[in-house]
């Protein structure tokens, strides 16, 4: 036990001193904040409204950011220096270890969304309740763990440009049709069909829910967790297939 | 004494491949063995199947009289292997930290430091900003750091200068005082003599010496009387003579194998044999090796 507490921190450490985290998860999606609120002029009815909701929207952007790319690479990089593969002749059981990245990644996440809110809500004075705030930021912490599980997918990939590729488009795909750049109404109806169908729309629409007040549907719910299901279980059955 | 490993009749396929074919060995508890042979003689792929890292196609590994891959025997080994860097992000002391809660009873931080000759300015730098020879200090405290029983090292000096390497091998040497079981691959014989107490040579994925390092250099390092000569009875004649060890013929010329050649030339005249072109042949050293992988192949090919 005292092991895992050890691998754990040692974990968030890591992440913590990563300088892409630093940029990628916090910079980014903060400057984008300020300028899509700021700088442009949107010129919508309801800006307090607008405001929540893209605040939201770059959250949900971060977290899947390092959901996606970093926990993916990560593993895939462990795996092609030897790592991976020296961790097995110590008794340090293989699932801790998971467990211990899996742990690293949620606090990564935790803070994104304290920072991100925090900056967020200074930057523009949002009024939402306390209620609001702890509701929204727990959806986007538990909903997070879907796009780990398509981050230990492209963790199966062989080599870390094949997987650091793959990750961005995806992720910036998923960003973009998913609505969290801009409202998935300003799409012509082909792209909103495709984004109905995916999971970064779900993950974004349950927050986007909270900060009107409204509980996330119970469809993006169940969407998510149909994703979560098919993304473990693919990448589990490619390891298992690799192992044979 | 015990045995802390066994391979029995064990064989490796990669593909087409026959990386290792029907090996057997046994390792006596506290013995420092070398696994010597040359590239892709099969070292690495038996030291995985030893560790429990691949898995034998046939045959049956021991280590510590388990599985390798149990809890309990893993808390009991440690392993410098090739091609693994070093986790990134984090500083020396914090890796060794992390491996030390990985294992139940640990070495203290100022044993391992004592131990792998580790510098206190080391311990603060990041683990991936280190030197080659820094980061293999480094994977040999990673080794040690569960205190193990049974500790393997991947050809541990490949890339290091000699000075490097001769400190490698006084810490390795303190640890076999320690009574820990070593095993080791190298190509490099030197090593092998120096640092083990039996050596077994691999060739092709199989077995072809296994002995003390003396006794494998005796039979084959040994000085040679060669000539030739028309007598067809030269060789048993010399067979009988004192010190000989050996005698064959090869390409029309008689070798004479021993450790004596002046005695060996002296009853050469006085047995009468007529002999041309008498030569007294060095064996050295750095040909034990090549000789027997050489012999190896000329078999295979005959």
């Amino acid at each position: 036990m005292k092991g895992i507490l050890t691998q754990c921190r040692f974990e968030v450490i890591r992440i913590f001193r990563n300088p892409y985290y630093v940029f990628w998860s916090l910079m980014m999606p903060i400057a984008f904040y300020f300028i899509y609120t700021n700088v442009f002029n949107t010129e919508l009815p309801d800006q307090d409204e607008w405001q929540a909701h893209f605040l939201m929207s770059m959250t949900t952007f971060s977290v899947m950011g390092s959901a996606v790319m970093n926990f993916g690479i990560r593993m895939v990089q462990e795996h092609t220096q030897g790592w991976a593969r020296f961790m097995k002749i110590t008794p340090f059981p293989s699932w801790a270890y998971f467990s211990a990245k899996m742990f690293g990644q949620m606090i990564m996440h935790l803070l994104s969304i304290i920072v991100i809110f925090t900056v967020g809500s200074i930057i523009n004075g949002i009024a939402l309740t306390a209620g609001q705030w702890i509701a929204a930021g727990a959806w986007i912490l538990i909903a997070s763990i879907p796009f780990l599980a398509l981050g230990s997918l492209i963790g199966t990939m062989k080599k870390v440009e094949t997987a650091s590729g793959v990750s961005n488009i995806l992720y910036l795909g998923l960003a973009i049709l998913g609505g969290m750049w801009m409202p998935m109404e300003a799409f012509p109806p082909l792209l909103q069909n495709i984004g109905e169908w995916l999971p970064s729309y779900y993950f974004g629409s349950g927050a986007w829910e909270i900060v009107l007040g409204n509980p996330p549907e119970l469809l993006s719910i169940a969407m998510l967790i149909v994703y979560m299901v098919v993304f473990m279980y693919l990448a589990i059955f490619i390891r298992r297939k690799r192992q044979v | 004494m015990s045995n802390v490993i066994i391979l029995e009749n064990v064989s490796k396929k990669f593909g087409k491949v026959q990386a290792v074919n029907n090996v057997s060995i046994s390792i006596e508890k506290g013995s420092a063995v070398a696994i010597l042979g040359p590239n892709g003689a099969g070292k690495t792929t038996t030291i995985s199947m030893m560790l429990g890292l691949l898995d034998p196609n046939e045959g049956k590994v021991e280590l510590l009289g388990k599985s390798p891959k149990q809890v309990a025997v893993r808390n009991k080994i440690g392993a410098m292997l090739q091609e693994v860097s070093v986790m990134d992000m984090l500083k020396v002391h914090e890796v060794l930290t992390m491996f030390r809660s990985y294992y139940s009873s640990p070495l203290s931080m100022e044993e391992l430091i004592a131990l792998t000759g580790l510098e206190k300015a080391d311990l603060k730098k990041k683990a991936d900003k280190l030197s080659g020879g820094q980061k293999r200090r480094l994977g040999f405290a990673i080794a040690l750091a569960g205190n193990p029983d049974v500790i393997f090292f991947d050809e541990p000096t490949v890339g290091l200068d000699t000075t490097a390497r001769r400190k490698f091998w006084n810490k390795v040497e303190s640890l076999k005082e320690k009574g820990k079981t070593i095993i080791f691959t190298t190509h490099y014989l030197e090593e092998a003599d120096d640092f083990s107490e039996r050596i077994i040579l691999f060739n092709n994925g199989e077995i072809i010496a296994d002995g003390e390092p003396e006794d494998i250099k005796r039979n084959l390092t040994t000085r040679s009387v060669s000539f030739e000569t028309e007598d067809q009875d030269a060789i048993a004649k010399m067979e009988t003579v004192d010190t000989v060890m050996r005698c064959y013929e090869k390409d029309g010329v008689v070798y004479v194998v021993t450790e004596d050649t002046d005695f060996v030339l002296s009853e050469l005249f006085r047995l009468n044999i007529s002999a041309k072109n008498i030569r007294i042949n060095q064996g050295r050293l750095d040909d034990v090796f090549e000789q027997l992988t050489g012999d190896k192949e000329e078999a295979e090919a005959g």
